[in-house]
């Protein structure tokens, strides 16, 4: 064999190595969740989204306050489902304000909650503990603050909020905020207007 | 040592390659979308093409296949590289991690740029010294002379 059929063969078999490596590593497809307390919109709806997001990233602040204003446009063309994605290594409250929204949910009242928590990101995210921020907002929206403090203080939402990341992780979520629109990937907001385009030009 | 610089050169690519390769292209569209440098159009394209060049380029050089074709290819790559993240600092552009090596690696742009600059010197020198660079290769292989 001489140089360039060895070249050939080199080629052919290493992009054969990397397409069945990413076979083989393929991500999970992301499945609604039609009783989740994360979710708004109509559940017949054309458009499904599903945004994985960390409540102290700043790219998925902007993307919530797009998709809000989107979804306010198009209510009965929207369903959109909230999952956690918190970046512990990159964003120092990223668990206690997914925490607080977890609580939030469970109270009926995440929605609530994430049109205070995300408008004043720039402000709690500065903070040493932004819990008393929190707090405050969280007596603002009406929660009952005594099973917020007993929800804190249990395992049980930390875990939904690392089950969740884990699920993110296995359908090849690395950054946030992520989408899947009707069960296609976008990442980050300039994708995601991109592909809203395509269902309402 | 031009031998091992070759290597080192090589592998950096195949890691930078594999965790674009491996993960799926809209996480390294969100990279290049976040150096605001290319039209929309370019940059899916560029997010699906420019992971397999790296990691044919850094395949040739690790096993010193068609070396000085290789190497030139990586003075390209590494050139490109520290266009793109140096206009990014120069702009001032919000960038928490260069997006460089997948997920595998965070680096800082500031950090990047240097480790670049420091390849895109270490390449050429390689370049310089092919045949002392092709102990070890393939190329050794087909061409001992």
């Amino acid at each position: 064999m001489n140089k360039l059929q060895t070249s050939l063969v080199i080629i052919l078999v290493l992009a054969g190595a990397v397409v069945g490596a990413k076979f083989y590593f393929a991500p999970k497809k992301a499945v609604i969740n039609l009783q989740m307390a994360r979710a708004k919109g109509n559940p017949n709806a054309r458009v499904k989204i599903v945004e994985f997001i960390d409540f102290q990233c700043p790219a998925c602040a902007f993307g919530v306050g797009y998709l809000k204003t989107f979804f306010d446009q198009h209510p009965n063309d929207l369903y959109i489902q909230v999952r956690y994605f918190p970046l512990t290594n990159m964003h120092h409250h990223a668990m206690i304000s997914a925490l607080y929204s977890e609580c939030a949910a469970r109270q009926g009242k995440f929605w609530a909650l994430d049109d205070q928590m995300i408008p004043q990101q720039q402000q709690w995210a500065q903070l040493i503990s932004p819990e008393p921020v929190f707090q405050a907002m969280a007596s603002q929206v009406g929660m009952n603050i005594d099973q917020l403090n007993t929800c804190l203080a249990s395992d049980d939402a930390r875990k939904v909020i690392n089950d969740e990341k884990s699920l993110g992780q296995s359908m090849g979520i690395t950054s946030t905020p992520t989408y899947f629109i009707n069960g296609k990937m976008v990442v980050g907001t300039k994708s995601l207007q991109d592909e809203l385009k395509a269902y309402f030009p | 040592m031009f031998t091992i610089f070759r290597f080192a050169i090589g592998s950096l690519f195949l890691i930078s390659s594999l965790g674009k390769l491996l993960s799926p292209y809209q996480n390294f569209l969100y990279v290049i979308q976040a150096y605001q440098l290319l039209p929309s159009g370019f940059e899916v394209l560029t997010a699906q093409v420019f992971p397999w060049i790296e990691f044919l380029v850094g395949a040739f050089v690790f096993l010193g296949l068609w070396t000085p074709w290789a190497l030139r290819g990586a003075i390209v790559l590494f050139g490109i590289f520290v266009f793109v993240v140096g206009q990014a600092l120069l702009r001032g552009l919000p960038l928490e991690n260069c997006g460089c090596f997948g997920e595998w690696i965070h680096l800082k742009p500031q950090i990047v740029i240097v480790m670049d600059s420091l390849s895109l010197v270490l390449t050429f020198l390689s370049l310089r010294n092919y045949t002392r660079a092709k102990r070890f290769s393939l190329d050794a292989y087909f061409d001992p002379k």
